[in-house]
């Protein structure tokens, strides 16, 4: 299992450098939270002294008293043991709490939008690369990275649009307020209803890795085994999915951090657009708020939730590479 | 005349390859429209017609005006001129910084190419949308200058990724050591044997990286990091979010700014097909497939023509 310790040990390495970014982001910037937080304070008629200075430093993890690397080094700490700080735009709220409430709807809509997109997107990339050169090919190639190049606001905006304002599809909210369900059967199917289109438009915007499954599969489909089994006279069908496919599935598998991030930043944008609850609301309630705890703790457990992502990804191409799982063992 | 202007290799490529000439096309239009705002319209797009709030397209307003009354198309026209400043501006950025990053990583390999590629992967997995938004949030950022630089600087890793993969390849290729054996310098070897091998890898890398970021500056903008007093295509979108122009059914106020963006991403989109094609050969294949396939449809239907005719043809060709 040489493999996974590296990896996780990579992770570990990403980890702690989105910490030491995020403890460093706000003091490189211009005029610290802390200031501005007081100013503010001041201006809305609070009383400034010490204590309160004190308190406020305290909240939001500065302390001008002790050396950077001190603070540095209890930040890291405070960050394992779960102590994110508190958000102060929801005051008696942790962080954590304040997040938790939007994570769990962008982690649906992310686990969602990515196995529909990674399914339609393997598909017509097999297909595609099996009909190269043809009228559809051209049309599905282009057409889809020029969909994935259209900004996720636009997609979303046509879709809430056409489909949402018309009164086909809800205009926000994860589920129908104030309602009751019957059943668990009911619940999802109202989840479902809500989450269509903000599913549909993470999907549409991430038709682009058509094109890596296309490239990847166009490659196998010239290796000799490939002809070797033409010869052997193996029917196509087989050829296309379980010879050329399973092994052109590794790179893609492989890049999926990238698409993991741009599905990621695209989901924040969807729901803002369907006013749909999760971490991007919270996002834009933090930035309103200039709740800059809150801001920090959602890169973090965005961070998080990429670094979880790419380690599926690795559990995959371990379940599809067997070289990888051998490594180990040959040397 | 013609006849000889259709054979010049630039025409004769662009006759070949639809792909390019669509696109190319699609973004001069688009940057003649912007560029030349003044040309095809004659509204301010700061102007406040007076009693035409949310007026629907006329000849007047050919796409409407906005709930303050100003002219939508004008806005487009003018708007575009900034976005578009601003993702070639914020892509100048992060290809120059990927250049040399994946140009230094791929060239001199070992320790230092171990080094950058952890740096690269761990950039990579910090999702960059959420950076852009909490660096601007941090600074207040505002203007779109402010806004590309931060683009830029956040949206380099996936191109020094490409570059330095493709400088590693060219690096081990034989006319690489057979300028090493003849004692060029390393400088020289590296601007005059690699640099020109990589100027489609760089360009593509360009066109990307300016989708990208015309693309987070749509965000940016639409979220409120817009300067309030530019018009861009962002902010526009932004100002009809804000406004309340889509659930009370405002489509022309979206219309302008979306269908530029699309037009705009769909025509760099085709360059960038277009330049993949031109450096890898193995792309082209396409083309002459789908030539091979014409002819095959030709072969056949002549055949079944034969058929019809004769029918004492057989073998042949298949």
């Amino acid at each position: 299992m040489k493999y996974i310790s590296k990896r996780l040990g990579f992770y570990l390495i990403a980890f702690i450098a989105a910490i030491t970014l995020n403890f460093f982001l706000p003091r490189l910037m211009p005029g610290d939270p802390v200031q501005m937080y007081l100013a503010e304070l001041y201006e809305s008629g609070g009383r400034i002294d010490e204590a309160t200075i004190r308190a406020v430093e305290e909240l939001f993890g500065f302390n001008t008293n002790e050396p950077l690397i001190v603070s540095y080094f209890k930040y890291v700490k405070n960050i394992f043991t779960g102590n994110w700080g508190y958000s102060f735009a929801n005051y008696p709220q942790t962080v954590l709490q304040a997040m938790s409430r939007g994570l769990k709807w962008t982690l649906f809509l992310m686990g969602s939008g990515l196995t529909i997109s990674f399914a339609i997107n393997t598909f017509l990339g097999i297909l595609v690369a099996w009909k190269r050169g043809t009228k559809f090919d051209t049309i599905v190639t282009v057409g889809g990275q020029v969909m994935a190049n259209i900004p996720a606001v636009i997609i979303a905006i046509f879709l809430s649009y056409s489909l949402a304002h018309t009164g086909i599809f809800p205009r926000g909210y994860a589920v129908t307020p104030l309602m009751v369900h019957a059943n668990a059967f009911e619940y999802v199917k109202d989840v479902a209803y809500h989450a269509f289109l903000p599913v549909m438009s993470i999907v549409l915007m991430s038709l682009g890795g058509i094109m890596g499954m296309r490239a990847n599969m166009i490659n196998q489909l010239g290796e000799d085994y490939i002809v070797m089994g033409t010869a052997k006279g193996i029917p196509d069908r087989k050829i296309m999915l379980a010879y050329s496919a399973r092994n052109a599935l590794l790179p893609v598998v492989t890049t999926f951090a990238m698409q993991i991030g741009f599905i990621l930043g695209g989901s924040l944008i969807i729901e803002l657009v369907f006013n749909y609850p999760g971490l991007g609301k919270v996002m834009l309630g933090a930035i309103n708020g200039r709740d800059y705890p809150l801001m920090q703790g959602i890169l973090l457990m965005s961070t998080i939730i990429m670094l979880s992502a790419n380690f599926v990804a690795d559990l995959a191409v371990l379940f599809l590479d067997p070289r990888i799982r051998t490594e180990g063992k040959r040397g | 005349m013609i006849k000889r202007l259709l054979n010049i290799p630039v025409v004769r490529f662009l006759k070949e390859s639809p792909k390019t000439t669509i696109g190319l096309s699609l973004i001069i239009i688009m940057l003649i429209v912007t560029f030349g705002a003044g040309m095809f319209t004659s509204h301010d797009p700061l102007h406040r017609y007076k009693d035409e709030y949310h007026s629907p397209p006329s000849e007047e307003h050919i796409l409407g005006t906005t709930r303050l009354g100003r002219d939508v198309f004008a806005q487009t026209l003018y708007g575009g001129r900034t976005s578009i400043t601003v993702g070639v501006f914020a892509g100048v950025i992060a290809v120059s910084i990927s250049l040399v990053v994946g140009v230094t990583a791929g060239y001199f390999g070992g320790l230092v190419d171990n080094v950058i590629t952890t740096i690269i992967n761990v950039v990579m997995v910090i999702p960059q949308m959420v950076l852009l938004l909490i660096i601007a949030a941090m600074l207040g950022g505002s203007s779109p200058i402010l806004i590309a630089t931060i683009i830029g600087f956040t949206s380099w890793p996936f191109g020094a990724r490409v570059i330095r993969a493709q400088t590693m390849s060219i690096r081990s290729r034989e006319f690489i050591h057979s300028a090493e054996t003849l004692g060029e310098t390393k400088l020289r070897r590296l601007f005059v044997e690699i640099m020109p091998n990589m100027l489609s890898m760089i360009s593509s890398a360009f066109v990307g990286t300016v989708i990208y970021a015309i693309m987070a500056q749509t965000f940016l903008e639409f979220i409120g990091f817009g300067d309030p007093l530019s018009v861009t295509w962002g902010t526009m979108l932004n100002h009809a979010q804000t406004t309340g122009a889509l659930s009370s059914g405002i489509w022309w106020e979206v219309f302008g700014p979306s269908a530029s963006i699309i037009i705009l991403g769909a025509g760099l989109t085709l360059i960038n097909f277009s330049i993949d094609e031109l450096s890898n050969p193995k792309l082209r294949a396409q083309r002459f497939m789908s030539s091979y396939y014409k002819e095959k449809k030709k072969l056949m239907k002549l055949e079944a023509k034969n058929s019809l005719g004769s029918s004492h043809v057989e073998g042949g060709q298949k």
